[in-house]
């Protein structure tokens, strides 16, 4: 059986977080390509329902990039995205579901340095864990 | 509702044609629902090929306009202005999807993986296309085009001589009778009391003398400045006869010059448990450390700093000084200067350079000290936009620009945005002015759009929207429910991700477009 290929998605906000992605990869950072950026106008905009679907989509890890806390694009947003994502792993852990597989993280539009970062670890982390397994209890 | 989507293909800007197949992308894309049209092009920002999208376009009857360009912010502005006009299509179902930034430049060594994700991406976006629903903008006429500034010091003046250079009424608040030589209306013993209304059309209520005026104005420019303060620290305890630098400018600009040795500090506090360092005091500091050499070359004048940060052109004066003799001393907060506990008149201070401890015998000891204005808290309540934690009005995102509060319309300029050296005050001043004018003399203000929207039914008035929104938009209507005042709104959608009842929708970021284009993407295989 061929290895089967990771799936991460990432939200991004269209302020910073695809920003910080696009300088990355025009500054000549190659990434893994089962990463996929779906934009987003603002991680507050990022419901908990959005992570919970992807994961059962079939994507092995979520991760939601936004604005630095204190240089919001809309102020405060970037700080209720984290608040949804906290909400996620919590609920996630409680039906068994390694809450690793869900982070928030910040970037400005410049740090394209830290987009590599983010990429790598949320790659790592989808390709360690591998696919959710359901519980076999029936729980 | 009937969807017919084109796909354009730019096939020398993406690049795309370097790494992936196009043809097999168009196959691709016109196989997929929904697609009406779906083709190649060299060149989407030449003239005669964006006449030939249209016609093609307004043959095959199509609604929206998916293209894969160069990047995002490059598509030609002409190619989505003649679709808008010609084929009538709604600015709103028009998109970029960036192939080149997600899928070429990233994944150059692996095309076969690179195409698959090519696919799915374009696949995702098609699905997203297809659900998407045709917007209109409003519009709303400025009633005036005054610019308000609060505050005549330094950077208001520059403001409104900028904003007057641009051909705008300015009116200038101030809350003292001092002289302003400043073009339009001065308002002497006048303050802000409160303010209505939206970006373009901002109601005023201002105290001016015993009577109170109501006043219309398209932007607010904050310049409330700062204050010299004689805030007191343990340095300053232990020589009761340290002066705060002001009052050394004061006296050079009289004539007089300190007799023996200077002692310039850059703060009250050298441990910061207080006050922070005043960084930006230095070019005063400098200047008056210049002004004293160049007078009396024989006083020893030495300035003690934790950093130095001689901005711009005041970098000059940092090489000038030196080259007069100054002693500069740094030191770490860790280990901050002592008065000398026999000898008053010794400061004794670990040099962080040399690492070993020096004694400068001083006759007259100054320290930098700059309060923020007391009346920011006021004037930010009224005008509703954030205060930062050293007591000045904040800033919004970078991106906005360095002078832009969170709220459109309205600017904040030199040491209100405490704390400001004098020179970046005059130059916030005129970016401040600048940006107002090019804000008002538009004349219209546009709002609405991808904005949010309440479904009354499912509204439970939890208050959680009011609550969460910067920009406070929604609020509790008559009928009981919440509601969305289009002219705050901002379309980040904040309220719609927290919304309990998920009685709000984003418009053209709804939970099933979102799921729908996250659904398709994670579909592909690569």
């Amino acid at each position: 059986m061929a290895e089967r290929n990771p799936k991460v998605v990432g939200f991004c906000c269209e302020e910073h977080g695809i920003e910080c992605a696009n300088l990355a990869v025009r500054s000549g950072k190659q990434y893994d390509v089962s990463v996929r950026l779906v934009r987003v106008p603002c991680t507050g905009r990022v419901d908990g329902i959005h992570i919970l679907k992807a994961l059962e989509d079939g994507a092995d890890a979520v991760f939601v990039l936004g604005c630095l806390e204190k240089n919001c694009y809309y102020d405060t947003g970037s700080i209720e995205g984290r608040k949804r994502v906290d909400y996620v792993k919590s609920m996630l852990s409680q039906v068994g579901i390694e809450p690793e597989r869900v982070e928030m993280f910040n970037a400005s539009s410049s740090m394209a340095w830290k987009f590599s970062e983010i990429v790598s670890k949320m790659t790592d982390v989808a390709k360690r864990l591998g696919p959710i397994e359901p519980r076999g209890d029936g729980q | 509702m009937k969807r017919s989507i084109q796909v354009v293909i730019c096939r020398i800007c993406s690049g795309a044609a370097n790494v992936l197949d196009t043809d097999k992308l168009l196959r691709v894309a016109s196989e997929a629902p929904y697609v009406g049209s779906a083709i190649a092009v060299d060149y989407a920002c030449n003239t005669k090929t964006i006449a030939q999208i249209v016609e093609e376009a307004k043959d095959k009857e199509i609604d929206r306009l998916l293209v894969v360009p160069c990047s995002k912010n490059e598509v030609s502005p002409a190619l989505f202005q003649s679709y808008k006009r010609k084929a009538k299509i709604n600015e709103f179902l028009m998109e970029a999807v960036d192939l080149v930034s997600e899928v070429v430049l990233p994944h150059r060594d692996e095309p076969s993986k690179a195409q698959a994700k090519a696919e799915a991406k374009l696949l995702a976006a098609i699905a997203r296309m297809a659900m998407l629903e045709p917007l209109q903008k409003g519009s709303e006429e400025m009633r005036t085009k005054n610019v308000v500034i609060i505050g005549a010091g330094v950077a208001g003046v520059e403001a409104a001589k900028r904003a007057a250079e641009a051909g705008l009424h300015t009116i200038l608040i101030e809350k003292s009778d001092k002289e302003v030589k400043a073009p339009g209306v001065v308002m002497p013993r006048s303050r802000l009391i409160s303010a209505k209304g939206h970006a373009g059309n901002y109601e005023l209520t201002i105290e001016a003398g015993e009577k109170m005026e109501a006043l219309e104005c398209g932007a607010v420019i904050v310049a409330s400045g700062g204050d010299w303060s004689e805030a007191k620290g343990p340095l300053v305890r232990a020589c009761p006869e340290a002066k705060p630098l002001y009052k050394l400018a004061q006296e050079l600009s009289s004539g007089n010059i300190p007799k023996g040795g200077v002692v310039i500090v850059d703060t009250p506090d050298p441990k910061a448990d207080t006050t922070p360092a005043q960084d930006f005091a230095w070019e005063e500091a400098l200047q008056c450390a210049i002004e004293i050499k160049k007078r009396e070359s024989g006083t020893d004048v030495c300035l003690m700093f934790q950093e130095m940060r001689a901005l711009g052109l005041a970098e000059l004066s940092y090489k000038e000084a030196a080259e007069l003799g100054v002693r500069f001393v740094r030191y770490d907060k860790k280990r901050p200067p002592k008065i000398d506990s026999k000898d008053k008149n010794r400061i004794v201070v670990i040099d962080s350079a040399q690492e070993q401890a020096i004694a400068i015998a001083f006759e007259c000891l100054y320290y930098a000290s700059i309060a923020p204005n007391p009346d920011n808290m006021a004037i930010a309540e009224a005008l509703r936009i954030p205060m930062n934690d050293s007591g000045g009005v904040r800033r919004g995102s970078m991106q906005k620009g360095p002078i832009a509060t969170p709220r459109p319309g309205i600017f904040v300029c030199g040491s209100a945005q405490f704390p400001r050296s004098e020179e970046m005050s005059r130059l916030e001043g005129r970016a401040a002015g600048a940006l107002a004018a090019q804000f008002v003399s538009t004349g219209t203000v546009e709002f609405g759009g991808s904005v949010a929207e309440v479904t009354p039914e499912k509204c439970s008035a939890c208050l959680t929207c009011v609550r969460t929104c910067p920009y406070e938009a929604p609020f509790i209507g008559v009928a009981g429910k919440a509601e969305i005042r289009l002219q705050l709104c901002q379309g980040c959608g904040m309220c719609v991700g927290i919304c309990p009842s998920k009685a709000i929708e984003l418009h053209n970021y709804t939970d099933d477009q979102l799921s729908a284009e996250v659904a398709s993407y994670i579909g592909g295989d690569f």
